[in-house]
């Protein structure tokens, strides 16, 4: 199933001295549950990635011929299997996600410490957890970390990791 | 729906989510030591469960258990797990360390002063202890009202320690009635002392409406079921689902469940207090609730991910296995007409011993499997997690001292039951010693855990997460994890 992309095109305004920022953020904000965003910019906008990641988005940039760059903006799946194979392309890609569902207390405390023990600056990482992982906040933070929450339909938690 | 972004890093210190480990394992560790103090008592003196239990003995040890043992361990426990169940913060950390001192001049005065028999000193020793109660009531309650989405689990607290106050008032008030007053006929009730001594009077009066006995069992039962067992019942309901892999499966039963203790306590404390015939009907609304906790907890068993059960869940599952017994004991001895004979009698003395140490201190200690290791492994290794290979929390003790306690405790239960329905004092005492064996090695493998705070075992990452340590619970990622380690 494919999913509606919305472009959006910041070239010319760029070269025309104009902040596209806010542009793209309320292209981002009218955007429907099952749509992405197809950025055409001059350049490859990095510091976009983290802001579009809190908001829960994945992304995917390719350098056109023209030297202008596309990064698709896509919605992190609500659920699914651990996207850890995500880390294999890790200078496309800047989350990380750890599923540590369904294993037993400390365990996802533990595989999330892991797993965030070598994230890189800028990257996120996502955790999925059972619970809302109380034991693992004073860690993040004691470790440099920021941390935010977020309880599922399900019932389970999404918590985005950066850091500070 | 409540989402609640909680932001504990951004908005307040995350430390505070719970509090520093030292103060539940102070709380802990202090209850443990008076478990051993109160079975070592019993092995001295056996007599003391022989015989009708409306002596100053049978009192003072009763108290060592449930306010030296159970009470202290259920309220370290408490600050630990309620900020965590509940999703918020403790109110205050500095409030409990206060209360933890309180606490055991509290309860070791109490003992001390039961033992003999002074009861204007219980009174004071008590008035000390329900201070202490007081700062933790308080603590807990400040606690419930921050916390984001109320559940069962906070329904069933709260009106855990609504009880424990009321058992805490109830039981002053018997104090107070067994102390005599003579300085009121000198003291004019306007003077500060005057007043007091005046209103500890009328209350003595009041208490002299009640049967002695009925005042001494209502408050007894009120303590026993409506803390410790409800607070048991609402615990698991996190706790089980939480260890075993799977979910509350039906929230109309668990809270059915809760409801119906507490209809069936209020009911049934009124009816012991009074003497009342309705006791049996209020008993039966009580077997109803443990029934649908029974059901529910099964339920959740048969729903679960984790196939195999570990020795803790198993001393836990196997304590509320015997609220069955417990359950048609109670039934038996609320029988409108019961006469009370030396066999009755000393059913109740069975009653009390079963459903304290049967049934709490079992799961009691079967929980403490599970939240030792980690206080102490969170403690020690909790900065080193990811960073370095740490041991799993089952490699902190010895399954082997665990089984062997296990089945200790339930031999010495037994022993201890049988000797104590026919007042068979040498048997009470062997008993008592297999209880003290299998306390031996609970106490073998505290200290095996307690090794680890004191000299912690930290090895260098070899490779990258997922390591053993993560998984060494799950046979299918185990199996993945030691395929991945051969091919690295």
């Amino acid at each position: 199933m494919r999913e509606k992309v919305v472009r959006l095109d910041v070239r010319e305004d760029i070269r025309r001295g104009r902040e596209p920022f806010s542009k793209i953020m309320q292209a981002v904000a009218q955007l429907g549950e099952d749509e992405s965003l197809l950025l055409t910019a001059p350049f490859e906008p990095k510091p976009l990635f983290a802001v579009l990641a809190q908001r829960g988005f994945l992304h995917n940039s390719k350098p056109l011929d023209s030297g202008d760059w596309e990064v698709l903006f896509s919605r992190t799946p609500p659920t699914g299997t651990p996207a850890e194979s995500s880390e294999a392309d890790s200078s496309r890609v800047n989350v990380i996600e750890v599923d540590a569902r369904g294993l037993e207390p400390p365990q996802p405390m533990v595989k999330i410490l892991e797993a965030s023990a070598d994230l890189p600056k800028g990257t996120e990482l996502l955790a999925r957890t059972d619970r809302r992982p109380m034991h693992l906040y004073p860690q993040l933070e004691q470790r440099g970390f920021s941390a935010s929450s977020e309880e599922q339909t399900d019932g389970t938690f999404v918590t985005r990791i950066r850091r500070c | 729906m409540l989402t609640n972004p909680l932001k504990p890093a951004r908005t307040a210190p995350a430390t505070a989510n719970a509090p520093d480990m030292s103060l539940p394992l102070r709380f802990i560790l202090t209850g443990l030591l008076a478990l051993f103090a109160a079975v070592g008592w019993l092995v001295a003196r056996p007599d003391i469960l022989a015989t009708y239990h409306y002596n100053q003995y049978v009192i003072a040890v009763t108290h060592l258990v449930v306010l030296g043992w159970i009470c202290t361990v259920v309220m370290g426990a408490m600050y630990q797990l309620v900020p965590v169940a509940l999703e918020t913060r403790l109110h205050s950390e500095r409030m409990a360390r206060w209360q933890f001192m309180l606490h055991v001049v509290g309860f070791a005065g109490m003992v001390w002063m039961f033992w003999i028999w002074n009861m204007k000193q219980v009174g004071h020793f008590g008035s000390v202890f329900a201070f202490g109660v007081a700062l933790f009531v308080y603590n807990l309650v400040r606690t419930l009202l921050s916390v984001p989405r109320w559940t069962i689990v906070a329904t069933a607290v709260t009106t855990a320690l609504g009880w424990f106050s009321l058992t805490i008032l109830v039981g002053l008030s018997i104090a107070t009635a067994k102390c005599t007053y003579e300085s009121a006929t000198e003291l004019s009730p306007t003077s500060l002392l005057g007043a007091m001594i005046h209103g500890l009077r009328s209350v003595a009066g009041y208490m002299a409406r009640f049967d002695q006995i009925g005042a001494m069992h209502a408050h007894a039962h009120l303590g026993g079921v409506g803390f410790f067992v409800m607070m048991i019942v609402g615990v698991s309901y996190k706790l089980i689902p939480m260890f075993t892999l799977s979910e509350l499966q039906s929230k109309r039963r668990a809270a059915c469940s809760v409801a119906l203790l507490n209809l069936g306590l209020a009911g049934s404390f009124l009816t012991i207090l009074l003497r009342s015939p309705w006791k049996l009907a209020f008993t039966l609304v009580m077997v109803a609730g443990l029934a649908a906790y029974g059901w529910e907890l099964r339920a959740i068993l048969r729903a679960r991910k984790r196939r195999s059960l570990d020795w803790g869940i198993k001393y836990f599952l196997t304590a509320v296995a015997l609220l069955a017994p417990f359950s048609i004991l109670a039934v038996v001895l609320s029988w409108p007409g019961l006469r009370l004979t030396t066999f009755t009698g000393q059913l109740e003395n069975l009653y009390g011993f079963l459903g304290l140490v049967g049934v709490i201190s079992f799961a009691i200690l079967g929980m403490l499997y599970k939240i030792l290791p980690f206080l102490v492994w969170f403690g020690s290794y909790g900065k080193e997690i990811g960073r370095s290979k740490v041991p799993a929390l089952a490699e902190m003790y010895s399954e082997k001292w665990q089984v062997a306690g296990y089945w200790l405790f339930l031999a010495g239960l037994m022993t201890t039951s049988v000797a104590t329905m026919y007042s068979n004092t040498p048997l009470v005492r062997v008993g008592c010693a297999l209880l003290a064996l299998s306390l031996g090695t609970f106490t073998v493998n505290v200290a095996k855990i307690l090794n680890h705070r004191l000299r912690p075992r930290i090895t260098p990452l070899k490779f990258k997460a997922p390591t053993l340590s993560t998984l060494a619970h799950e046979p299918k990622v185990e199996s993945r994890v030691s395929g991945l380690v051969s091919a690295s």
